[in-house]
């Protein structure tokens, strides 16, 4: 047997259907571009992170910090400035630079708060030592109170330069200051998109309100000086509680922290990718079961002459094989081509990468070639086995031939329909194996589905569109019967070239139920539970100064106020998150469903816990548990009530607590407020607005303002899905489209008749039309069926403090129903323009 | 395969001690063949305990209506389809004793085919249609061979020509061709001058009529048409799914008037 021949006429094939060819490559290039895109994106971002810490601690041989018990996302103590001197003098020891890092916000000349993409940073910065990279683009460095430097990113897109007086809050309030510099990060203008003010260290500590008390302190070590006997030293000399780590652990650490990000982010989009990579072997599936439907007497007539049906079906793989290696090759260009334009777009947005090289590492190549090959390979499996078995005898009669297409796809189908939905529910709700077994199960499970109800879909199909044809047939007359007929006629392919859109639509539907329940849990909370009038938060997401609380504190038409502030700590071995409130306020604000016990008497060293955590760990008021907390503090909290209401988080203690036990600068999630009795809403409102006036970081909102807000980030994440769907549907509709291609290549001489006896072109175009738009819409039905089960599931699956209430929303399944109607017009668009523009004649000759 | 052990070949049907021939060889034939199609009150029964055998080197022509069977029966002889009780055989090889594999390599080296319509594999040149059956064997053939035989259907400046650049005659002339190119033992012809003029089917007919005489090839076809019968060395009529009747170096009004007496 002989490889030659089964590669010529695989070679053949493909050039003899450029057409179809394309819209496959299409599809699989597209989904190719994804994955590497997002494994580019993730590692330029992973590799430009490590080198910008590498070279901003580069002149840093040891640092000195606080211990931490344990790994949590909260920043460390702060240590006392004397270890600095103490430090200094041991020998090996060039320089010494204690840092400091906190909250400093800009404000513009007319009092508005400078924003940027990222954080707001107040530094210490000693010139001198020039231990961080830093690099002075313009003036001197800042010295004195009055003096101040910013980064130069920041200063030209506000206008500002060396000489000007600008206004800056901190957590002790507003300062004003003159620029003597502008800053950047090596050859960079920007720090990574934060907005920088830098002080001399001594202005610092007074104005960052940082109590003689320094973030770590940078040591720079002689030449010739061993680092490794100056940290033993240092070690020797720091307090407990202190630490000497090398600038290298350092720079990983911070790299790693920001690659946590990233690798989130990465995995978010690849998941996104694998997605668009699946519907596309649906489309890659359908069409090379249409085609070997139409060559079923190319490849009989090859059977008789004797080719085997191994070759026959090494043809179609070979063919498959090509497409997916040309396609894999393109998919990498592309996608490095979409990570580069995307850093462009995030730098154009304000990120302020440093100069970001393209990474495109080998395990991106592989996966490349695993979804691109692997995926075109493995979605033509069943018709390459399908065409293998057709008998040579159809070459003659092709009615003999189909019987060996035909598949028997109901009891596989309703197997992996609900093999599937059993390993997703299990999957949410059992998670047994932790993480892995949550993505393997409901993942695998998801994936089950989806290939389950495609196949499932095909018995369906036939009533189903007859169903949704029925008004269109009434309304366009022959048109739309011949629609609706067209559509019913092949079931399997019906739903084959809907399923890629149901995948989509399902993923959206599921989203749209998710972010429902979400939207009704957010409004029952804040309806029962909330007594709040105003609800502050931070702009930028940095948590906001305790001066925002005090402030507001002071404001008379104010009844209660208190801060939400978070700490972690031990209990048990396991670390969980503790809330920190003003009790009295807090009682005032919220009702958490309280059971046992009372907040407002919430005294210092007493906890209030939820009765999930209660429960598992046997607690009733009066209990006694040891919490140790990340700066290694350990204290004995003693129950003091049990309540129902999770909005808050589990474990909640007063703000005395938390101060007691850490000195780390506070930093407030959010701040709520209840207006007091008889004053009226305009009025308070004035008043809160008013004192709120110096913080312009800090987002005043009412209760309803808030549910508007929030519903608006809920619909964010519905938009953000949808787009990074964007991929996926946009290959359904291709599919749809190429599908009706040779639907209407197959019926050349049908419409050859039609046009022969009579029908106009715009009524043919009309019928192919009307066809996709069944077709479609078909999809968009099963897609929000599922996808509606999905969005339940999930909704009942996550914990109840997120989601305790589901909700539909009639309003984006019409959507999703008029965008199916809107994609298959688009879908249409190609083949009934093949179909009304064929010639009469010919069309009529053609066997 | 419920088929029983067969006898082997019988000899020819006919005239096995015909003064004028030497004791010729079988080259294919079928014993009490019998192929229904469908079940119950829908079953057609294509073929009824046929016996008949080919000689070799003979040019036979299989004659009769629409839905007699004979194309069922050329199916049969040929390996592309199977029977429901009874046997075929090609030369000494019985074909229901082989396996798929075995059966496909049968047809590329033992079998020519000839086809009424879609005789050619479209994505490719009249050439690579002709070594078709070899470069799927990989093997090159007898390369001398295919070029008299391309040179004979005059095929020579059409070689790299796609089926859809030739004319209808063109494409049957390669699809002859490719029948002739690897020396198969029998070749079956199905209708093949059912889609031509008259005299694109003359010029057809003629040639496979040399390839018996002047190659010593070996042909079965099947055709409704008495002036295509004509060209054969034997035409055997069937009706409903039977051998009923067979006529020894036949002429067209000869053909038509044996048709006469059956209505």
């Amino acid at each position: 047997m002989s490889a030659g021949s089964t590669a010529l006429i695989a070679r053949r094939s493909i050039r003899a259907r450029w057409g179809r060819t394309l819209a496959i490559a299409a599809a699989i290039t597209a989904g190719v571009s994804f994955v590497v895109g997002s494994f580019v994106l993730a590692d330029s971002l992973r590799a430009t992170f490590t080198d910008l810490f590498q070279e901003l601690n580069e002149q840093v041989d040891l640092e000195v910090r606080s211990v931490q018990e344990f790994d949590s996302d909260q920043v460390r103590e702060p240590i006392d400035l004397t270890i600095a001197d103490s430090v200094r003098r041991i020998e090996g020891v060039e320089a010494v630079e204690p840092a400091l890092q906190r909250y400093a916000q800009l404000v513009d000349d007319s009092g508005d708060v400078v924003t940027t993409q990222g954080p707001s940073l107040g530094v210490s910065w000693e010139a001198d030592d020039g231990l961080e990279g830093v690099t002075i683009k313009d003036g001197q460095p800042p010295r004195g109170p009055d003096q101040l430097a910013i980064d130069k990113a920041t200063a030209d897109r506000e206008d500002l330069a060396v000489g000007d007086v600008v206004t800056y809050i901190t957590d002790t309030g507003q300062h004003e200051g003159t620029i003597t510099a502008t800053l950047g990060l090596g050859s960079g203008d920007s720090f990574g998109g934060a907005a920088l003010v830098a002080l001399d260290l001594e202005t610092a500590l007074v104005n960052f309100g940082a109590d003689g008390k320094v973030d770590s302190i940078a040591i720079k070590v002689e030449d010739g000086a061993s680092i490794a006997d100056v940290q033993v030293a240092v070690a020797e000399t720091i307090p407990a509680g202190a630490e000497v780590v090398t600038g290298e652990e350092v720079a990983e650490e911070a790299a790693d922290e920001i690659t946590q990000f990233i690798d989130i982010f990465g995995t978010g989009l690849l998941i996104f990718a694998f997605i668009t990579a699946f519907v596309s072997a649906f489309i890659i599936n359908n069409v090379f079961q249409i085609t070997i439907g139409q060559r079923l007497r190319e490849l009989a007539l090859l059977r008789a002459v004797g080719a085997s049906g191994k070759q026959v079906r090494r043809m179609i793989s070979l063919e498959a094989l090509a497409i997916g290696i040309i396609s894999t090759v393109l998919g990498v260009g592309g996608g490095v081509l979409v990570a580069r334009l995307l850093i462009i777009a995030f730098d154009a947005a304000g990120a302020g990468f440093p100069s970001t090289s393209t990474v495109l590492a080998l395990r991106t190549i592989v996966m490349a070639a695993l979804v691109g090959v692997g995926i075109t390979v493995l979605s033509v499996v069943i018709p390459a086995r399908h065409a293998s078995r057709i008998p040579p005898v159809a070459a003659m009669r092709p009615e003999l031939g189909f019987v060996a297409l035909r598949t028997r796809q109901l009891v596989t189908g309703t197997i992996l329909t609900i093999a599937g939905a059993v390993m997703f529910i299990v999957g949410l709700f059992a998670t047994p194996g932790g993480n892995i077994g949550l993505i393997v199960l409901a993942g695998g499970g998801a994936v089950m589905l989806f290939l389950g109800v495609a196949s499932v879909s095909s018995t369906i199909a036939r009533p189903v569109t007859r169903v949704i044809g029925w008004p269109i047939e009434k309304l366009f007359k022959v048109p739309g019967a011949l629609a609706r007929q067209n559509v019913a006629r092949a079931p399997r392919r019906t739903s084959s070239s809907a399923a890629a859109l149901m995948i989509g639509v399902s993923l959206v539907s599921g989203t749209a139920v998710f972010a429902s329940s979400l939207r009704s849990t957010l409004v029952d909370t804040l309806e029962n539970a909330i007594s709040a009038d105003y609800i502050v938060t931070d702009q930028n997401f940095q948590g906001l100064s305790p001066i925002v609380a005090d402030t507001l504190a002071e404001v008379p038409e104010l009844d209660a106020v208190t801060p939400i502030r978070g700490v972690a700590g031990l209990v048990d071995g396991d670390q969980k998150n503790f809330g920190a409130v003003n009790p009295i306020a807090f009682e005032k604000l919220v009702d958490p469903d309280l059971r046992a016990g009372s907040i407002a008497d919430l005294e210092i060293d007493e906890v209030l816990v939820h009765g999930d955590p209660a429960g598992d760990l046997d607690l009733v008021v009066g209990s006694e548990i040891d919490v140790t907390y990340q700066n290694g503090v350990s204290s004995t909290l003693t129950v003091a009530g049990i309540y129902a209401d999770a909005t808050f988080g589990n474990w909640l203690i007063s703000i005395d607590t938390l101060e007691a036990v850490s000195d780390a600068p506070a930093r407030d999630f959010f701040v709520i407020a209840k207006l007091a009795d008889g004053v009226d809403a305009a009025d308070g409102d004035v008043a809160v607005r008013t004192a709120m006036e110096a913080f312009p970081q800090a987002n005043v909102e009412t209760n309803a303002e808030f549910l508007a807000s929030q519903e608006a980030q809920i619909n964010q994440l519905l938009i953000i899905i949808t787009m990074l769907l964007a991929f996926a549907i946009l290959i359904a509709i291709l599919g749809i489209s190429i599908t009706l291609a040779l639907g209407v290549f197959e019926r050349t001489r049908e419409i050859g008749l039609l046009r022969a006896v009579g029908m106009n072109k715009r009524q043919i175009r009309r019928s192919v039309r009307w066809e996709a738009v069944i077709v479609s819409a078909f999809g968009a039905i099963v897609g929000i069926v599922l996808g509606t089960f999905l969005g339940v599931v999930l909704s009942l699956a996550v914990p109840d403090d997120v989601i305790s209430k589901l909700a539909f929303n009639p309003l984006i399944i019409g959507l999703i129903l008029i965008s199916a109607v809107v994609a298959g017009l688009f879908a249409a668009v190609y083949p009934s323009f093949k179909a009304s523009n064929m010639d009469v004649l010919d069309a009529i000759a053609t066997e | 395969m419920n088929t029983p052990v067969p006898p082997p070949p019988p000899a020819p049907l006919g005239r096995p001690d015909s003064p004028t021939e030497p004791a010729s060889v079988t080259a294919a034939g079928a014993v009490n063949a019998s192929k229904l199609y469908g079940v119950g009150d829908t079953q057609i029964r294509a073929l009824d305990d046929v016996t008949v055998s080919f000689e070799a080197k003979k040019f036979t022509a299989i004659m009769g209506p629409s839905g007699s069977g004979k194309s069922t029966l050329l199916h049969c002889l040929a390996g592309l389809d199977t029977l429901t009780t009874g046997a075929t055989y090609i030369g000494d090889t019985y074909l229901a004793s082989l396996d798929d594999k075995a059966l496909t390599e049968l047809r590329r080296t033992k079998i020519g085919f000839i086809f009424q319509t879609f005789n050619l594999i479209p994505t490719l040149t009249a050439e690579e249609n002709i070594r078709l059956p070899m470069t799927l064997g990989g093997e090159a053939g007898d390369t001398a061979w295919i070029e008299q035989v391309i040179t004979t259907v005059g095929l020579d400046d059409r070689l790299h020509h796609r089926p859809s650049e030739l004319s209808g005659g063109q494409q049957q002339r390669v699809a002859v061709a490719r029948a002739l190119a690897s020396r198969p033992q029998i070749i079956f012809a199905d209708e093949p001058t059912g889609n031509l003029d008259s005299i694109t089917g003359s010029e057809i007919l003629d040639f496979m009529r040399r390839a018996v005489k002047e190659l010593g090839q070996t042909i079965v076809m099947v055709t409704h048409d008495p002036i295509a019968a004509s060209y054969a060395d034997r035409v055997i009529f069937v009706g409903d799914g039977k051998v009923i009747g067979e006529m020894l170096d036949p002429t067209s009004d000869q053909v038509i008037d044996h048709l006469k007496n059956w209505d």
